[in-house]
């Protein structure tokens, strides 16, 4: 949950602040010229309301938030050495700004950390976890010869992997950005760890997750593998990876860990209570929602299409316990909302194909039917 | 009698359909060492007679281990939520997780 007061006011205003900094500074760069003056006021509108929100925290916030103004976007990692065992968080190793070491599992939990926090710093303007600077911290070589990795509420955890299946946790850079990514969507809409919308917290991991991989790679929706977890089976496993977005239910199929059975479409919904009601199985709708989505609108998957998420996300409309259709339906104001009619098609045509209808007829976001929004929870919605 | 046990893993990562299908050891057929090592583990953790375990909501990622035991007088079944507290009980599911991993990887053979 989020500590200290609210944010006093949001800093992204209406569809123009929507794009993100990094997008508005290749345009200042390369676009037209009325392109450029337009993109260069945004940023200038920007800059000039993250200072006033600074100023803000200064004058009205607690004494802890103080610091955080003026380190404001940097991140604070610490990576814990829990020693084979399970007593959280361990020894720190690795602080912010310490050099390099030998040990693998630090460096790279160290920076997987790093290139979150940057991610989405970079290209969604939040300031880590709760866009208040909240520290980063990890633990590795958890437990022996474990094969897992969670967010525990305050820090992620990576086990060493038994070396017959699993690898290291730390060796995947998606997988890292899923478990941080956990600690957004609990601080931004705190969705169930329950049935769709559970599936829904999966999928935002799997997306975001994803979507740090392809930002530090520098890849376009097109030239993506939209896998989690490549890297982290043994050459022993006949598999590729976790999950597939682009084609999920392919990502493995081995006789130690059976074969990957994520729907891709509504028609292969799995109605289970196993795993907290297949929070990780049904999560592949979703996922695969993105996916088209992203690959129909072009480009970087971050610029349009994640940027549709992360507002949804942040939604005030986004109820804990919602649905894939209450998201959905979300997703598609969102886009017309921030990107126009264009994006707005894309989305909903996206879901549309993976079973979801977010036609009018069938689009009831909560709390939207009455004329007047709904009481907000005291977080952030779109401007 | 020696023990029969029924082993589930839910959860973690990633959903596996073959390391969720649970599993039965049945320490009559292990080596005599490996039946004592868990009958030992069995008992430390005092899986009869402790408290049911507590389930907080669940954390993203963490596993479920379902362990039910059947020693041929008595019969329980618990479900045990990561990260486990109690040193007993985790040292017996990490025993247990090992031991169905070789169970697995010898049946997929």
């Amino acid at each position: 949950m989020r500590n200290g007061p609210a944010a006093p006011q949001r800093h992204r205003c209406g569809c123009r602040a929507i794009v993100p900094p990094e997008l508005l500074r290749r345009i200042a760069q390369n676009g037209t010229k009325p392109q450029r003056e337009a993109a260069l006021a945004t940023l200038a509108t920007d800059h000039s309301l993250r200072f006033a929100r600074a100023t803000a925290q200064l004058t009205g916030g607690p004494p802890r938030r103080l610091a955080l103004v003026a380190a404001e976007f940097v991140p604070r990692r610490t990576v814990f050495d829990a020693g084979h065992r399970e007593a959280l968080p361990g020894t720190p190793v690795r602080a912010e700004g310490q050099r390099a070491g030998r040990d693998t599992e630090v460096n790279e939990a160290y920076d997987g950390l790093g290139a979150t926090f940057a991610f989405f710093a970079d290209v969604y303007d939040r300031n880590s976890i709760d866009d208040a600077g909240m520290p980063l911290d990890a633990s590795v070589h958890y437990s022996v010869r474990y094969d897992n990795a969670f967010w525990n509420g305050r820090q992620m955890v990576f086990g060493d992997g038994d070396g017959e299946i699993f690898n290291r946790f730390t060796a995947s850079l998606d997988v890292i950005g899923h478990e941080l990514a956990h600690g957004i969507t609990a601080d931004e809409a705190n969705l169930a760890y329950l049935g769709q919308a559970g599936a829904l917290n999966e999928s935002i991991s799997d997306v975001f997750g994803s979507l740090v991989k392809q930002y530090r790679l520098g890849q376009a929706a097109a030239e993506a593998d939209w896998l989690i977890g490549e890297g982290l089976f043994t050459r022993r496993v006949k598999g590729v990876a976790l999950r597939s977005m682009k084609a999920p239910g392919t990502a493995f199929d081995d006789p130690v860990l059976g074969k990957d059975d994520q729907p891709a479409t509504m028609a292969g919904y799995v109605h289970t209570t196993a795993d907290n009601g297949g929070v990780h199985t049904n999560s592949g709708i979703p996922n695969h929602a993105f996916y088209l989505a992203a690959v129909a609108l072009g480009g970087n998957a971050w610029d349009v299409a994640g940027h549709v998420w992360y507002e949804t996300l942040r939604d005030r409309h986004l109820r804990p316990n919602a649905t894939f259709r209450q998201f959905a339906a979300l997703t598609v104001r969102n886009a017309a909302q921030s990107f126009g009619a264009a994006a707005e098609r894309a989305v909903a045509t996206a879901w549309q194909d993976v079973g979801i209808d977010t036609s009018a007829r069938s689009r009831r976001v909560p709390g939207r039917t009455a004329g007047r929004a709904p009481a907000r929870r005291g977080r952030r919605g779109i401007a | 009698m020696s023990l029969q046990i029924d082993f589930g893993i839910e959860g973690g990562l990633a959903a596996f359909p073959g390391l969720a299908k649970p599993l039965r050891i049945d320490c009559a057929n292990l080596a005599k060492d490996e039946a004592g090592r868990i009958e030992a583990l069995v008992r430390r953790a005092d899986f009869f007679g402790r408290r049911e375990p507590a389930h907080a909501a669940p954390l993203p990622d963490a596993r479920t281990y379902t362990i039910g035991v059947d020693d041929g007088s008595q019969c329980r079944t618990l479900r045990l939520d990561e990260p486990i507290a109690d040193d007993a009980m985790r040292a017996l599911v990490a025993e247990l997780r090992e031991h169905a991993l070789r169970l697995r990887r010898a049946g997929a053979r």
